[in-house]
């Protein structure tokens, strides 16, 4: 609710600056796609809150009585809907409030220059901006939960029907005494390769555009929310590049840090941490991907901005401020859902585990060194990508 | 507090248990001599598992006594009970139960490596008794890409691997088929009598209510688990029957094949 209601602000506020500055369509254009930014967080958040929600536990309870995969989508998505609306109406309210609203309460007006209150806002668009959240999240949400159709696995009797392989009829009395196991193997997420190389890639575009323009003015640094004119395209699409090489290398990074946990020959404790992150790379990493992309993003922002000299104009404006703490909170809350919904997955393991007679402090040694591990790999990462893509921006600008 | 008798194992008197007040164990005595294999036979609801899980340490008794080996287990902590089931306790579930992200192999290795075995010796005992139970192939496979006799095959070697005294099993054969479950019962029962294995076991199934000691022992139609165990106990609504008074079935296919 808080993210869409963040939403819906940052979007009348773009509106009321297209409204108020006719001229500059480009530049409002601009500002709009900015908002896109906290609209895929927001969506993000809806998507992996929604698949916690509706965790296994209550699913076959909702399918007995009538609910079942065809209209949960349904569900989830009037569940997600409803306080995104309530936020846009909160965000309509407080965009109301702050611009100049009828009513005289403390900070009435507040921000009626950032809001540009002098002009009237046309009824449609602000209803249309302000449905976007809600519908977004909405449909992120039914299709987290899409009934997929079950896949037909293939020769997966092979080990045991090997007498009847024609598949005409089962022999009378099945011995399948000796198994012999088919060469399917474990799958490992396959991002790492293809998110290096957009990282570097990204990157290197990034350096490249700047190097190129090595002779332009400070005044081309990219203005966060503003406009592209005048200021390099390519340094913002090498960021765009690293954060999406980085989005997909999350989960093969949680891999790699689980199998670099439990290499050589371990012991329970490095064996169960390990082994429980590698089965938890492809819930966790992608969420963790994007909050390591969008920490390295926010972390190159200060530094290229931050040590350019401030000539009056604000870089960090309120709005941009809103924005960056919605995306940054929106990531942050779904890495967290993310945690939990892998810990939850992981309860029937540690029941059995608790069965077997491992100690408690093994498992919370256990759940501990992993965190440190994955924490440690991937600050590091997002220190490394953050100062290296501030690079070429910093140097031009010093 | 009565002492056990001598030359019983596992001993429990009076046990009774309740889940949120429906009753499970109503006053069940029994007890276990060593190397012995015994069944616990009845139908679902009977109380075999709550009996198990209260014999293992898993569940602490509303009433009654457990004693193991001369340690009362009904008094020991949480943790000490851990360390118990750990050390000296074996568990097959109905479920294979096995961790998904471990391969077959570090599963069944797993009390070994929870005991503080090195890696070396874990590795070499967990493959020994997956090769015993002929899924030697699957070693380096994940759960997730077994089937589910093999799963449970893996769940049986995790519970022999690290020796233990006493081998719980409730009803250890259930997810697997016809052919498979004697055999996996034969080769469980085996290796129980060749390391001197304590075995209490479960079984649903209405004709191992009946003890066939020594009796025929390649029938298929016969309840395997009726030919391989030393002594049958029978529970009927979490009460222990008397070894040779039948129980009335609703559905008539009475348990009274007293075919010794």
């Amino acid at each position: 609710m808080g993210s869409a209601a963040g939403v819906g602000f940052l979007l009348l506020s773009t509106l009321g600056y297209a409204a108020s500055h006719p001229r500059h369509s480009g530049d409002a254009l601009v500002r709009l796609l900015w908002c896109l930014a906290p609209l895929a967080a927001t969506v993000q958040l809806a998507a992996s809150s929604t698949r916690t929600d509706t965790g296994k536990r209550s699913l076959s309870a909702l399918d007995a009585a009538g609910v079942g995969p065809g209209r949960l989508p349904m569900l989830a998505a009037f569940t997600t809907a409803v306080p995104c609306v309530l936020g846009s109406a909160a965000a309509l309210l407080a965009f109301l409030h702050l611009r100049g609203g009828p009513d005289s309460v403390p900070f009435d007006g507040a921000a009626a220059d950032v809001l540009s209150a002098h002009r009237p806002l046309p009824v449609g668009a602000v209803l249309l901006l302000l449905c976007i959240a809600p519908f977004a999240a909405a449909s992120a949400s039914a299709f987290t939960l899409r009934p997929r159709p079950a896949r037909r696995v293939r020769g997966a009797r092979r080990g045991d029907a090997s007498a009847g392989s024609a598949g005409d009829r089962e022999p009378a009395v099945p011995a399948p005494l000796r198994f012999a196991c088919d060469d399917r193997q474990v799958p490992t997420p396959s991002g790492l390769p293809w998110g290096a190389a957009l990282t570097a890639i990204g990157i290197t575009v990034a350096t490249l555009s700047r190097g190129s323009s090595e002779d332009s003015q400070r005044s081309e640094l990219l203005p966060l929310p503003g406009t592209l004119e005048g200021s390099p395209p390519g340094v913002l699409g090498g960021w765009l590049l690293t954060a999406l090489g980085l989005v997909l290398a999350g989960p093969g990074l949680t891999h790699l840090c689980g199998q670099l946990i439990s290499a050589g020959r371990p012991g329970a404790l490095r064996l169960l941490s390990g082994r429980a992150l590698q089965e938890e790379a492809g819930s966790v990493g992608r969420p963790l991907g994007v909050l390591c992309a969008i920490g390295s993003g926010t972390l190159a922002a200060v530094e290229a901005y931050g040590a350019a000299p401030d000539d009056g104009t604000r870089v960090f404006g309120p709005l941009t401020a809103i924005g960056a703490a919605l995306i940054l909170c929106c990531a942050t809350a779904s890495a967290l859902t993310a945690v939990a919904e892998a810990r939850a997955a992981r309860a029937p393991a540690t029941t059995i585990l608790l069965r077997l007679g491992a100690p408690r402090s093994l498992l919370r040694r256990a759940a501990a060194l992993r965190g440190a591990v994955l924490v440690t790999v991937l600050v590091a990462l997002t220190c490394l990508v953050g100062e290296v893509a501030a690079l070429p921006l910093s140097r031009s600008a010093g | 507090m009565a002492a056990p008798p001598d030359d019983d194992v596992l001993w429990a008197r009076g046990l009774h248990y309740t889940y949120d007040g429906s009753p499970a164990l109503q006053g069940v005595t029994l007890g276990v001599r060593e190397r012995e294999i015994v069944s616990i036979a009845g139908s679902r609801g009977s109380g075999k598992t709550t009996l198990l899980g209260c014999l293992s340490g898993r569940l602490l008794p509303a009433g009654g006594e457990v004693w193991f080996d001369g340690v009362p287990v009904h008094t020991l902590g949480l943790g000490a009970r851990e360390r118990l089931r750990r050390d000296r306790f074996g568990w097959i579930g109905s479920e294979p139960e096995l961790v998904p992200g471990l391969t077959a192999w570090e599963n069944a290795a797993l009390p070994l490596l929870l005991r503080g075995a090195g890696h070396r010796a874990a590795r070499t005992a967990a493959h020994e008794w997956l090769d015993r139970l002929d899924i030697g192939d699957c070693a380096d496979r994940r759960p997730a890409h077994l089937l589910q006799s093999q799963r449970q095959r893996v769940a049986i070697s995790r519970a022999l691997a690290h020796s233990p005294a006493v081998l719980f099993a409730d009803e250890p054969t259930a997810p697997l088929h016809q052919a498979d479950r004697l055999q996996a019962l034969r080769t469980l029962t085996a290796a129980a009598r060749s390391h001197g294995i304590t075995v209490v076991l479960t079984s649903h199934d209405p004709t191992a209510a009946s003890a066939v000691v020594g009796g025929p022992a390649d029938r298929f139609d016969d309840s395997p688990a009726a030919t391989l165990v030393d002594r049958t106990i029978t529970l009927i609504d979490g009460r222990r029957t008397p070894p040779v008074a039948t129980a009335p079935d609703p559905e008539g296919s009475a348990a009274c094949s007293l075919s010794a």
